[in-house]
């Protein structure tokens, strides 16, 4: 009994993100890449139906291989209207919650990585070596 | 409508596309100028013109009644009435297999009726090679939660559902194929 115990517990704290109602996701790919969104309710195993009223994500079904767990979760009930989900967001403060987050703040990078361009790569590289030479 | 060069009709049957639901109404012609009856269908079907050909080949086994002797009085394309609410589906099917002909009752859940029929189609191709054109649809229902009989439906009707997603293997970039430590699946 006790091991059982010890072994729920041990479940317990190993995995933190769940996908669950109110769960709030980052979107990898499909049409509203880099957008976060609210799972409001679940098709089935592979689906979610997800609502996004604070970052323009209209309510709509996405596969959960689309989608990138975070660690903020909002308290809504199954299935509420947008109205609801866009009230508990705000009230949450999920928008700067999110971008304190290290997942936004890598997307960030990304993005500007991204349009550095020849000169910029340039200038990261000759910083990148005089820093590792140090 | 133009017709769509996209969905390609393979022999006998209709390749089965993301599919669209119609309503299709038709009779048969009167040589005679008498009333005739008026034969309604729920159609699923990739395009209009598909759709029209199902329609015949249905009236045809159900009434004496072919394209030539028959005109269609509309063919409306039904849009979903709630497609943000997520819905369980029972789905009754006559398909036929290598050796005979058998009815089915299926569930689906999805958010749309046509996404359920189209589950339904990719379902019965995978787990019993069953091809579009051996599959009729005779009956599609919304089901309430309480009356569904699957349990891979039912097992979502948890108010309180909440799953974790242990060992996520995302699409790698090729680049970091050879990595110098083993990634981490914690999502």
């Amino acid at each position: 009994i006790q091991s059982n115990l010890s072994r729920a517990i041990f479940c317990k704290m190993l995995y933190q993100r769940f996908i669950e109602v109110g769960r709030v996701c980052y979107i990898r790919i499909g049409d509203h890449t880099g957008k976060i969104c609210t799972v409001v309710d679940l098709v089935d195993q592979k689906h979610l139906l997800v609502d996004g009223p604070t970052s323009g994500v209209p309510r709509c079904v996405l596969r959960l291989n689309q989608v990138s767990l975070t660690d903020l979760k909002i308290d809504i009930p199954r299935g509420c209207k947008s109205k609801k989900v866009r009230s508990e967001l705000t009230k949450e403060d999920i928008n700067a919650k999110f971008l304190a987050t290290s997942l936004s703040k890598k997307a960030e990078g990304k993005k500007s990585k991204a349009l550095l361009g020849d000169f910029g790569r340039f200038k990261l590289r000759v910083s990148k070596t005089t820093l590792n030479r140090k | 409508a133009v017709v769509s060069t996209q969905s390609g009709h393979y022999g006998r049957g209709f390749k089965c596309a993301e599919l669209k639901e119609f309503q299709i109404v038709g009779k048969p012609l009167s040589k005679t100028n008498e009333k005739t009856p008026i034969y309604k269908m729920r159609i699923f079907a990739p395009d209009e013109v598909v759709a029209k050909s199902r329609f015949w080949y249905f009236l045809r086994q159900l009434k004496k009644v072919r394209k030539v002797n028959g005109e269609i009085l509309r063919l409306t394309e039904v849009s979903e009435k709630s497609p943000t609410k997520i819905k369980n589906f029972g789905i009754w099917v006559r398909y036929d297999s290598r050796s005979g002909s058998h009815n089915m009752y299926r569930e689906y859940r999805d958010v749309m009726t046509t996404g359920a029929v189209t589950q339904c189609y990719r379902d019965m191709a995978a787990r019993h090679r069953a091809r579009a054109h051996s599959i009729q649809i005779m009956k599609v229902a919304e089901v309430k939660a309480s009356d569904c009989r699957r349990s891979t439906v039912q097992q979502m009707h948890n108010s309180k559902i909440k799953f974790p997603l242990p060992h996520r293997i995302l699409k790698y970039n090729k680049k970091s194929i050879f990595v110098a430590e083993r990634p981490s699946t914690m999502q």
